[in-house]
């Protein structure tokens, strides 16, 4: 429990927990003040999740990466489980929406969305580095939140966010993106690029 | 000071910021017909600030990756120590961006362009201002960015800077409804969805914006570059005149720019020779494709009696309703860009079609049957109904002595411009 506090408090993960409910909280009661209808908008549940993925990957940037190889700790599950962990925390609070005056939902589209985006925020801090993840994430869900398209299948991958939650294509590429991104990350962990970054 | 420009441009995001800027836009551009911008520069100017809705939240995220710097290397109270103004250090920085940002945009619109060589000659200088003006928001967004890096020096603020950009713009055609013209002030990609051949943007409305937007930039820089309560109260001067002044100058009419038209756009551009085509000057350069296929057409037409001797583009505008003058010796066409394969076809028709605001004239399927019976072709129509129905009353006018179906084709004509 001690190894847990001192990993959650080194990668801020407090502060980026506060952040992250302070922002939902904040799209939660915009809906809820602004709105008539319970269902919130899909362009603004694309948009909170998206920035919900963002603010919880940020915990993947490490005060010293070199110090962090040198433990002799076996990291892949625990870098799984810091994955995994913020995939259940986007979904689960979101998903707790469903009995209040916002209701943001379906289900099944948050799942698909929280999970393809954190796997491609994950790719993006092996590939990249962590301080940098979001630069894509952000970018594609952005495009495809203002210009989703259905027509092809070519259309539909390319703005798999913002498609409807039946639609298996998109399915199919966030499932992809998750598990690259998990395997990916757990196994090769942060770039070797990344310099200490002040993670808040 | 240009070297320090120029180490700047290399050492800080705005290359990085340049490219993803650039790249994202050729790619909307190219890959996404969210707008037809084939028609001329008007078009491709509009819709590169439609795009802006994708553009104008990456750069606020850009400013803001930029404006942690200082925080980041730890270098915050060492250069608060120097003995020099904190201007002389940010200013390099806030140029740098924001030529990044405007080059980014202008080499957009170079990309875009490239593909309007060949067939947009007309070039109106309000295409010129809305360019500008998308410049202007680009950089009002960078500065804007920088201040909110600086304030809040956190990985987080990019990312939501950014979706809270674009949660901005979604949300403000609904915020200012009934007031339109609120948005089309603060909103640079407000009303450019979707502009057709005659749109203009209204000076008076550019200008607008404009105030809007230079007044943003100027809060951006002044939140960045220098410290003290005075710099911020002349901030918030700044945004409060700015909103006053915009508001004053954008006209309080609603649907400005859709409902407008470009005269000049519109007037009609004739090729040198006999017998005349025209069409409207946006359309110039489609002329060297249009003048054969309508000679063409015209020379079919001969064996009509009374028949056209010269081709208008229809240049009818219907929001603003003027349609096009009609009289029986002009056969009129619609004409788009990229749609003029089969123009010949199109003007034999339409000198049997009723005009639009006309009820008791043939049936278009009449229509199509006469022409496509004074042509020696079956109909074609892209509605296959149509076609069907077309086909049927072009096998009767076939299976009818040859003086008989130019009688009746000559009925449909005289039908078509009496209107009865």
């Amino acid at each position: 429990m001690r190894w847990l506090t001192l990993y959650l408090r080194s990668r801020r993960a407090p502060m980026a927990l506060a952040v992250a409910a302070g922002c939902a909280g904040l799209m939660w009661s915009l809906w809820a003040i602004f709105s008539k209808d319970r269902q919130v908008a899909p362009q603004m549940v694309v948009l909170t999740v998206l920035l919900l993925v963002s603010i919880l990957t940020l915990t993947l940037s490490s005060p010293d990466y070199a110090l962090d190889r040198t433990a002799a700790l076996s990291w892949p599950p625990r870098r799984a489980a810091h994955l995994l962990a913020a995939l259940l925390i986007v979904v689960g609070s979101l998903v707790l929406t469903r009995y209040t005056a916002a209701h943001f939902g379906p289900a099944s589209v948050l799942l698909r969305d929280a999970a393809g985006l954190l796997g491609l925020t994950a790719l993006g801090a092996s590939l990249l580095t962590p301080a940098r993840s979001w630069f894509l994430p952000l970018g594609w869900t952005l495009i495809a939140v203002l210009f989703p398209r259905t027509e092809t299948v070519a259309d539909q991958l390319l703005t798999w966010q913002s498609q409807a939650p039946d639609n298996r294509p998109a399915v199919l590429l966030a499932l992809l993106l998750a598990l690259a991104g998990l395997v990916t990350y757990a196994l090769a962990g942060p770039s070797r690029r990344a310099t200490a970054d002040l993670p808040a | 000071m240009t070297r320090v420009l120029g180490i700047e441009l290399r050492r800080s995001t705005a290359i990085g910021a340049a490219l993803i800027l650039l790249a994202v836009g050729v790619a909307l551009l190219y890959l996404f017909d969210e707008g037809d911008w084939s028609t001329g520069w008007m078009q491709l100017a509009m819709t590169q600030r439609l795009y802006l809705g994708l553009l104008w939240p990456l750069a606020l995220a850009a400013g803001a990756w930029q404006g942690r710097r200082e925080h980041q290397a730890k270098v915050t109270e060492l250069f608060a120590s120097t003995a020099r103004p904190r201007s002389h250090r940010t200013v390099p920085t806030m140029l740098a961006l924001a030529v990044a940002v405007a080059g980014a945009y202008l080499l957009m619109t170079v990309a875009g362009g490239v593909s309007l060589l060949g067939t947009a000659h007309y070039l109106p200088p309000q295409a010129l201002t809305v360019v500008a003006v998308g410049l202007l928001s680009l950089v009002a967004a960078a500065w804007i960015g920088l201040a909110a890096g600086r304030a809040l020096p956190w990985l987080v603020t990019a990312p939501a800077l950014a979706v809270a950009g674009l949660g901005l713009l979604l949300t403000i055609p609904g915020a200012t409804r009934p007031r339109g013209w609120l948005a089309l002030v603060f909103s640079p990609i407000y009303e450019m969805n979707m502009p057709d051949a005659y749109t203009t943007v209204p000076g008076r409305i550019s200008a607008a914006q404009a105030i809007w937007l230079g007044a943003l930039a100027v809060t951006g820089m002044l939140l960045f570059a220098s410290r003290g309560w005075r710099s911020r109260v002349t901030a918030l001067l700044a945004v409060t005149v700015g909103v006053i002044l915009a508001v004053t100058v954008m006209p309080h009419r609603n649907r400005q720019v859709v409902d407008s038209v470009d005269p000049v756009a519109k007037a009609l551009v004739c090729a040198a020779d006999e017998p005349r085509v025209c069409v409207s000057r946006v359309h110039q350069g489609l002329l060297p494709d249009v003048v054969p296929q309508a000679r063409e057409a015209l020379t079919v037409l001969t064996r009509l009696p009374g028949a056209p001797t010269r081709v208008n583009e229809d240049n009818s505008t219907y929001l603003s309703d003027v349609p096009a003058p009609r009289s029986p010796d002009v056969a009129l066409v619609r004409i788009r860009t990229g749609r003029t394969a089969d123009l010949t076809a199109q003007i034999v028709v339409a000198a049997f079609e009723r005009p639009y605001d006309c009820d008791n004239g043939p049936d278009f399927e009449d229509s199509l049957a006469a022409g496509f019976w004074l042509i020696g072709e079956p109909p074609v129509h892209e509605d296959p109904d149509t076609t069907a129905g077309a086909r049927l009353r072009w096998q009767q006018l076939r299976a009818l002595p040859a003086a008989q179906a130019k009688a009746e084709v000559a009925a449909i004509r005289q039908s078509a411009l009496t209107c009865r």
